[in-house]
């Protein structure tokens, strides 16, 4: 089986539009979330939001799309999509190459375009340009069709943990031979139906959100985009490569539709099963980035978990803390940050921390470090119990 | 309205908010407990029955937390009822 | 690729229990609506948070993983899975001026709702994978679990397909014209010669692994297209049946996803073209109607025909010279966009009087 290289990168997010602002702004220790809010929802200017600075007119006009039925969503992912892929320098012929695989990975898809769905699912005489558009998949069918692509074309959905299982798939089938490189990431936007989905939980957080603080009250939602290129190693002779993927796992905590185990199966197997993908052993991994939205639930059981597979857990930090919480894109853009990490040989300050949780007493990275980094994780958790954890490491 | 009746209507309102469909009010005793033992109902129900209490008695629970006091039988989400009820 | 051991369909036809596909259900209100099973097994406190869509394919997942010692994950394709949940809390949304709302169908309108409800109920902690790329979702699941095959080879996967016709992706589907405007029922469907195909829904599950040994089936390769153009399908198609599929002896059945939409029907007659004379041509679409997933129940009739050695004449578009079935082909498009191929074979031990 070959080895898969990331040799592009491409993220658009709170704190910039391209990789270079994301990383300036990570290394600054800036946080993009405010309460301004572009999108139309009643809670647009009140709640604290991790939202891109471009308004969708001015990403259309900046990609030079017109398209009747483009959603934000699109927008976003075609924003990060041509950064990774001019980044990496793929030929418009390696592009739409039969073994150039695209996974893409969003939860809400086209349901940030949240009224005109009520008056299109509701009113028999109305219909907009977006009937097709709602769904995942369409942001991805789009983007195969404006790029011609004609190798595996993949749409995930597993909530939060989307993207991470995107990229997972990406490096699979470029191991298995059913593609030689592929092009993977996620997308999702600020939306109506997500802020009132995690508002009905009572998990949205009125202030900037804490990881792992003790006094954490929840998350805030953000929205966001990221495309990584993977190529089997041997296409990548004389190229710039950012890092390798070398582990990965995707396991359920079997224990609820919305909340994880206090045990924490899930998110302790899948971190312990990417390890053994990757062949490495616990004390081998010098930085996390966590999954850490800030909520209850999830920086206990992550926090928990990481002691209970780590003994003493290795440097982390919550880059929700800078963003909010990118759902379907999450996975996707703190892998960008992971590949900064290995990059650079640097670790970014969370945000916002200032007490340990009881118990874990376990502390983030609270300020930018040069450090020495071989192998970072990155953790995934989302609805449905489902947990991923990715291994990058340095070639 | 009488307190039998307030209890009848709410076990109603507690069937069909949680789409219980096989049950009737009758299944459900007074002090039988919500979570846990008894109905076994879990957090995501929990704020369900906070809507519950919103839509029909206009009562603002704002802090999940403070439900779990008032959403122990129905003896005590009528008594809370009968207290705070708006409509 | 791998070995198919069980399967279990809830489908328009009857398929759950008893399959007994010769007479044929039929159509009802231009729609082919699944027969549903009562829902014993699962519990009551599971199913009143579940839709239709969740709820078969749990129930076409469960007499699979029942009392199963070892399952190594779950892999599910679904185009539509969440959707008409998701109108629901979008509903409330609206009605409820974004104010106080019920979280349950916020929770249950995301698209993994199936794998991770499967994940619960079977205790199951391993791989769970939701594949929602419209007409190949399911394609992309079956490609998911040759990997996991492949990198595993001991283990043993849930794989399945889940679709359903819900209120809202009727409209719009109708609106955008994929339905016919004609009252037709499924019986005539392929005589209709108009634009257009009738909706229909199911739920297929599959247990797989790389156990030859009483295998009902083995699904021996795959290939989706992503293409409109006639040429570029039929140039991937002539090469995946070199490279692939003839590697495994000649096709006998073509079992094709024709549904009787006078406007991409020349998909599948150029396959058929690239067939020899003798190979039967088999249709399925007027028993399941057309659905975003609908291979799954594809391969499900060939799992049959595999077992039992016959199909319904029903189904027959050309009887072939050739006797028996040992080599079956799968070709599927979705809106002439998105295309599949799968090619399902005879396993040596399989054939003496397995039923499904």
């Amino acid at each position: 089986m070959s080895r898969v290289f990331i040799t592009g990168i491409g993220v658009i997010s709170a704190i910039g539009n391209r990789v270079a602002e994301n990383h300036a702004a990570l290394m600054m220790g800036k946080c993009g979330i405010s309460r301004s809010g572009g999108f139309p929802s009643k809670y647009s200017g009140i709640l604290p939001y991790g939202e891109v600075s471009l308004s969708t007119e001015e990403l259309k006009e900046r990609l030079h799309i017109n398209d009747a039925g483009i959603t934000r969503t699109m927008l976003l992912a075609i924003n990060a999509f041509d950064e990774a892929v001019q980044d990496a320098g793929l030929t418009s012929s390696q592009l739409t190459s039969g073994n150039t695989a695209l996974i893409g990975a969003t939860t809400v898809g086209g349901m940030c375009l949240t009224d005109e769905l009520y008056s299109d699912a509701n009113d028999v005489n109305k219909h907009s340009p977006f009937l097709s558009s709602y769904d995942c998949a369409s942001a991805f069918l789009y983007m195969q069709q404006r790029y011609r692509m004609n190798g595996l074309i993949n749409t995930i959905n597993t909530a939060c943990s989307s993207s991470a299982n995107a990229i997972m798939y990406g490096a699979r089938l470029i191991k298995n031979g059913f593609a030689t490189k592929a092009i993977v990431g996620g997308t999702d936007c600020l939306s109506k139906f997500t802020i009132n989905g995690f508002n009905s939980l009572h998990i949205l957080s009125s202030d900037v959100c804490m990881p792992f603080d003790e006094n954490r009250s929840g998350l805030n939602l953000g929205e966001g985009a990221a495309f990584l290129v993977l190529e089997r190693e041997t296409d990548t002779v004389n190229k710039k490569v950012y890092a390798e993927i070398t582990g990965y796992c995707n396991t359920n905590d079997a224990y609820h539709p919305s909340s994880l185990s206090g045990a924490g199966d899930g998110p302790y197997l899948a971190m312990k099963g990417a390890l053994a993908e990757a062949k490495l052993s616990p004390g081998q991994i010098g930085f996390i980035n966590a999954h850490g939205t800030a909520t209850e639930n999830n920086d206990i059981v992550e926090s928990n978990a990481m002691i209970r597979l780590f003994g003493t857990p290795p440097a982390f930090e919550s880059t929700k803390s800078n963003i909010g919480h990118t759902l379907g894109a999450s996975g996707a853009i703190e892998a960008v940050y992971c590949i900064l990490n290995l990059t650079y040989q640097e670790v970014f300050p969370s945000l916002h921390f200032k007490q340990p949780i009881t118990g874990t007493g376990l502390q983030p990275v609270l300020s930018f470090k040069k450090t020495a980094l071989t192998h970072v994780m990155s953790n995934s958790f989302g609805f449905g119990g489902n947990c991923t954890s990715l291994i990058f490491s340095k070639t | 309205m009488a307190a039998e009746e307030l209890k009848q209507q709410l076990k109603k309102q507690v069937i069909e908010f949680l789409n219980l469909t096989e049950m009737k009010p009758e299944d459900i005793k007074d002090d039988e407990p919500l979570f846990g033992e008894g109905l076994g109902l879990d957090s995501i129900d929990s704020l369900e029955l906070i809507v519950l209490l919103h839509r029909e008695y206009g009562i603002i629970i704002k802090d999940p937390k403070d439900g779990r006091k008032i959403l122990v039988d129905i003896n005590t989400m009528a008594d809370h009822i009968e207290q705070y009820r708006t409509k | 690729m791998f070995y198919i051991h069980q399967t279990c369909c809830i489908s328009p036809q009857q398929t759950y229990t008893d399959p007994d596909i010769n007479m044929l259900v039929e159509s009802a209100g231009n729609k082919l609506t699944v027969i549903e099973p009562s829902c014993e097994g699962i519990p009551m406190k599971v199913l009143r948070r579940m839709n239709k869509g969740v709820r078969i394919g749990v129930g076409a997942a469960l007499p699979l993983i029942q009392g199963l010692q070892e399952l190594s994950g779950i892999i599910i394709g679904t185009a539509n899975g969440g959707m008409e949940e998701s109108i629901l809390f979008l509903n409330q949304i609206i009605e409820y001026n974004e104010g106080i709302l019920m979280p349950g169908n916020f929770v249950q309108s995301t698209a993994n709702a199936a794998a991770s409800q499967l994940s619960l109920l079977s205790h199951n902690k391993g791989y769970n994978m939701t594949h929602v790329h419209r007409g190949t979702a399911f394609e992309n699941a079956v490609i998911d679990a040759a990997m996991m095959l492949k990198e595993n080879r001991r283990h043993s996967y849930l794989l399945g397909a889940v679709d359903e016709i819900s209120g809202y992706n009727y409209k719009f589907e109708q609106i955008e014209g994929w339905y016919k405007k004609e009252v037709v029922s499924n019986k005539h469907l392929y005589k209709s010669d108009s634009p257009g195909t009738i909706p229909g829904e199911g739920a297929v599950m599959f247990l797989v692994n790389n156990v030859k040994h009483n295998a009902l089936a083995k699904l021996a390769a795959i290939t989706t297209i992503h293409s409109e153009n006639a040429m570029t399908v039929k140039h991937i198609m002539e090469d995946f049946l070199t490279n692939h599929v003839l590697a495994e002896g000649n096709i006998d059945l073509l079992l094709t996803g024709e549904d009787g939409d006078n406007r991409f029907e020349h998909f599948y007659l150029q396959c058929e073209a690239l067939m020899d004379s003798n190979v039967t041509v088999a249709r399925f679409k007027h028993m399941s109607g057309t659905y975003p997933t609908a291979s799954a129940f594809a391969l499900w009739l060939a799992c049959r025909a595999l077992t039992s050695q016959t199909l319904p004449g029903h189904m027959i578009k050309k009887q072939g010279s050739q006797t028996g079935y040992k080599n079956i082909l799968i070709y599927n498009h979705d809106k002439g966009k998105q295309h599949s191929l799968m090619q399902v074979t005879i396993t040596a031990d399989g054939v003496h009087g397995k039923t499904l």
